[in-house]
């Protein structure tokens, strides 16, 4: 019969491997400018390890920074070659090249950090403040007049577009035509959109652009403007609710 | 009106309203200056700590409050006893320090800044209102700019954002965040 050791080992948790590495400095009381990396890839893989002995997860994170750290420390020991650093390419999270920006990143990370803990007692300090307009509730009751999300003026003129476009459509009455919208004809429009407004200098309502009637030409000269829209060479701006579209070059 | 006077009505004031209320605002009900308006606010702080009464007036959020002195809470505690939320955790107070100090700022700056995704983090302080989406960045995807709301001051008795402790950076760059606003709506010339 195998006999089961029960025991229970408690781990410090981290935020993220900023937040281990910053630990594991802070064990060998070293400040963040004077460690090695060598020690301090050993300390980190070593910590991995006794968590995967314990079987907890391990987040992608703590796996990405081990290797960040192993290639800073094989880099170390390797003489440099000026044309291979250019061809690196890195996962976002951690763009680490050099032991430097690694240290002025776990810089960065430890003044937030300090911060964190000033809000916290701040945070204790103002729970300790009871207010009488609710009731011995704490401070933290929130306003319910403040609405969070603003939205974004971008969302909104896409759904005015569309509804004025809708409105067009059923004034005059169109026939849907069913021919398939092909890139090269968008292109054309756009084209076409962007020569009229750099001839006009000025912004246009977006009716100008309709030249011939039929819901084909209105469905790419809608698209057109989607497209050029994306790519941010064109404004679109309206000045109040159910107002003419104007559009204007980006300048 | 007399100074006397003016105390009282400041006084019942900040112990009706459920909001910080501003020294303009007090300026009006007054019929006097904001500066005027804050020296009596001053006035009646230094009145409530001299007498040794249970309450303060302090400011936040850009405005004046009424509430109990901090000392008082363990008695306070057991008559009100629910508690209505919980502390923040770590990771949300990380994420509020890089969004308090950067914004407008994105997701990906800020956990560029943390070295973890913080997408849960963010939601979790949009719904307690901690934080908002105030934008969208100029650039590919357009990605959501985040900054902090004035419940964020309120919950931490903070009078504005300048009142934050000051960040000290050693010897760092901020080439991995950038703040930069977003200038998107240029007037259009018609």
């Amino acid at each position: 019969m195998v006999q089961q050791a029960e025991y229970t080992i408690k781990l410090p948790t981290f935020e993220g491997p900023f937040d281990l590495l910053f630990h594991l400095i802070k064990k060998a009381e070293v400040d963040i400018w004077s460690i090695s990396i060598a020690d301090i890839t050993e300390q980190y893989l070593a910590y991995l390890q006794s968590m995967k002995e314990l079987n907890l997860d391990i987040a992608s994170e703590f796996l990405v920074m081990a290797a960040t750290l192993l290639r800073l420390k094989s880099k170390l020991l390797l003489p440099r070659s000026p044309r291979a650093e250019n061809l690196e390419e890195e996962e976002e999270l951690f763009e680490i090249n050099s032991a430097e920006e690694l240290f002025q990143r776990l810089e960065e990370y430890r003044a937030f950090k300090e911060i964190a803990g000033l809000l916290r007692q701040k945070e204790e300090e103002q729970k300790k403040v009871f207010l009488r307009s609710t009731g011995g509730q704490k401070v933290m009751v929130f306003s319910q007049q403040e609405s969070v999300y603003t939205i974004w003026e971008g969302a909104h003129h896409l759904s005015d577009i569309m509804t004025r476009f809708d409105k067009i459509a059923r004034a005059r009455e169109y026939v849907p035509a069913f021919s398939a919208v092909e890139d090269f004809v968008v292109a054309r429009k756009a084209d076409y959109i962007q020569s009229l407004l750099q001839q006009s200098k000025r912004a246009m309502p977006m009716k100008t652009f309709v030249t011939e009637s039929g819901l084909w030409e209105l469905i790419i000269v809608f698209i057109a403007l989607l497209e050029m829209s994306r790519q941010r060479k064109i404004n679109l701006l309206q000045e109040k609710p159910f107002g003419p579209i104007l559009v204007s070059l980006k300048s | 009106m007399k100074k006397e006077q003016q105390k009282k009505i400041i006084e019942a004031l900040l112990f009706l309203s459920e909001e910080p209320v501003k020294t303009d605002k007090i300026a009006v009900v007054l019929s006097t200056s904001p500066e005027e308006a804050e020296a009596m606010v001053e006035e009646l702080q230094d009145d409530l700590s001299s007498s040794g009464r249970g309450l303060q007036v302090f400011e936040t959020a850009g405005g004046y409050r009424m509430g109990t002195l901090p000392e008082l809470a363990p008695y306070l505690e057991k008559a009100f006893s629910e508690d209505i939320s919980s502390n923040l955790s770590n990771a949300a107070l990380e994420a509020l320090a890089i969004i308090a100090y950067n914004q407008p700022v994105t997701r990906i700056e800020i956990e560029s800044i943390r070295g973890v995704r913080s997408n849960h983090v963010i939601e979790n302080l949009i719904k307690r209102k901690l934080i908002k989406i105030s934008g969208r960045k100029d650039g590919p995807g357009r990605p959501i700019l985040y900054g902090t709301t004035a419940d964020f001051l309120r919950y931490f008795g903070l009078k504005d954002l300048e009142d934050l402790p000051q960040l000290e950076l050693l010897d760092l760059d901020q080439d991995g965040v950038s703040t930069q606003q977003q200038t998107d709506n240029n007037p259009v010339d018609i």
